[in-house]
């Protein structure tokens, strides 16, 4: 079990916008940026985005350790592995 | 006697220092308010204009002026020492120069900018030609200009970067560029990008993707840039994939300016934490952000800047005249993009409204060419 309140958050993410690098530009370069074991937490406003986050994680070999929904969408911590 | 420091003077820091003294004029000829741009070069750069450059359609000599003949002449400007900020200290609401002078202010803009980093990825600065400085752009016209074919790779190191539109319209320009001179059938070109797709918003990556696809541009992606291996001329991802060039055109990865690491007042990219309505940086009244130094998910685009102005110079004005109520920046961007050498769309969104594209045109290609001329007596002047 993954104990939250421990998980240092680099940097947070309101990607409820559009942003011309989109959702997963702004992640992409935040976990660039963050430390093996930090996470990124980012705020989503839709079903589409929060799948386009969990695919990219999948591919970029990175963990998602927390997924809650916040009002119309999601509030997902993805932690950098490696 | 308020003092109104703005940090930066590019397009950002000029745009609103103009507004503010528009704003505060009867303030400043009191000696009631003053207005006071910091930057370390005493010309002001059009940076939107090097793509152009690198291309040929615009002059290198076109792109700048000197600083003081953009500004209001109710607007103090140093350059040089005096004009390099070396140090902010919120705590103390004064920043420091490089000539050893400090400098109080009541209210701080800051408009630092991004700053392209071109020994971030190994081999970058060796191999990739780069339109995101004007010297880069020189140069790379001459490569462009003198290919005869093969492999043009043209490379997104990291998002976000500024102009984020840029990587598709040089791509788009290379390919129109070489089907004009006869020679589109011996150049291949490849894009390559750190995330899936061309671009981050959903409907402009449908339509680029449908662009590049048509004109034969093959897509790379997801592929995030490793390294460059100069002397086999293939550059490396972070996914594991190779790709050989003949000529690489690259974005450079981008950091906000190292005042802001050294004042710690940004995340380890330089970005500076600001409320995206607001504008103000994040838990104090009195500094402004806008333009590319903050870390708002956006655009890093001189109109996101033009645009935030009108935000940051009316809260400015209310909190001087301690009158009035203030603007929220509704999320407001609006960017040419070239789709070829005479042809190009346009995208206008905030935060609520995405945008949607309109079909290329020739029109819309003018706009682009009108924009950037009017830039020096309209935009930067404030005239709008």
């Amino acid at each position: 079990m993954i104990c939250v309140s421990a998980l240092k958050v680099y940097k947070s993410i309101d990607a409820t916008s559009s942003s011309c690098s989109g959702p997963i530009g702004e992640l992409s370069g935040a976990m660039n940026d963050a430390l093996p074991g930090e996470c990124v937490e980012i705020i989503v406003g839709d079903e589409s985005t929060r799948e386009d986050v969990h695919a990219w994680a999948a591919k970029t070999g990175n963990s998602i350790v927390l997924e809650e929904e916040r009002g119309n969408g999601f509030r997902i911590l993805v932690q950098k592995v490696k | 006697m308020k003092n109104i420091l703005v940090a930066g003077g590019g397009i950002g820091g000029t745009i609103v220092a103009n507004r503010i003294a528009q704003k505060l004029g009867d303030e400043i000829s009191r000696g009631e308010a003053s207005v006071t741009v910091f930057d370390r070069s005493e010309r002001h750069f059009y940076q939107p204009g090097f793509l152009l450059v690198s291309m040929g359609v615009m002059g290198a000599e076109e792109t700048n002026l000197l600083e003081r003949e953009v500004l209001d002449r109710r607007v103090k400007l140093y350059t040089g020492d005096k004009g390099t900020i070396t140090k902010i200290s919120v705590a103390d609401r004064q920043i420091t120069t490089a000539d050893g002078s400090t400098h109080r202010y009541d209210l701080l803009v800051l408009a630092t900018g991004s700053h392209i980093q071109m020994d971030e990825v190994p081999g970058f600065a060796q191999g990739a030609e780069t339109f995101f400085s004007l010297d880069g752009a020189k140069k790379m016209l001459r490569a462009v200009q003198s290919f005869t074919g093969g492999d043009i790779v043209v490379d997104v190191a990291l998002l976000p970067h500024k102009c984020p539109v840029a990587p598709l319209e040089i791509t788009l320009m290379l390919d129109d560029y070489f089907r004009k001179k006869g020679l589109r059938d011996k150049v291949n070109i490849h894009y390559c990008y750190p995330i899936q797709g061309v671009f981050g918003i959903p409907n402009v990556n449908k339509m680029m993707m449908g662009l590049f696809e048509a004109r034969g541009i093959n897509i790379h992606s997801q592929f995030t840039l490793a390294s460059v291996d100069v002397a086999n001329k293939k550059i490396l991802s972070k996914e594991g994939q190779e790709l050989r060039y003949d000529l690489l055109i690259g974005v450079p990865p981008h950091k906000g300016a190292q005042v802001i690491a050294d004042s710690g007042l940004g995340d380890r990219r330089n970005w500076v934490p600001t409320d995206k309505y607001t504008l103000r940086l994040k838990d104090h009244d009195d500094v402004y952000v806008m333009g590319d130094t903050t870390d708002i998910p956006i655009s890093k685009a001189g109109s996101t800047a033009d645009y935030e102005s009108y935000t940051v110079a009316h809260n400015v004005a209310v909190d001087v005249k301690g009158e009035g109520s203030k603007k929220n920046y509704p999320g407001s961007v609006f960017c040419y993009i070239a789709t070829g050498m005479d042809q190009a769309t346009y995208i206008k969104f905030d935060y609520n409204n995405p945008p949607n594209p309109p079909t290329p045109s020739q029109v819309h290609w003018w706009g682009k060419l009108a924009y950037n001329k009017l830039y020096w007596s309209i935009h930067a002047r404030t005239l709008i």
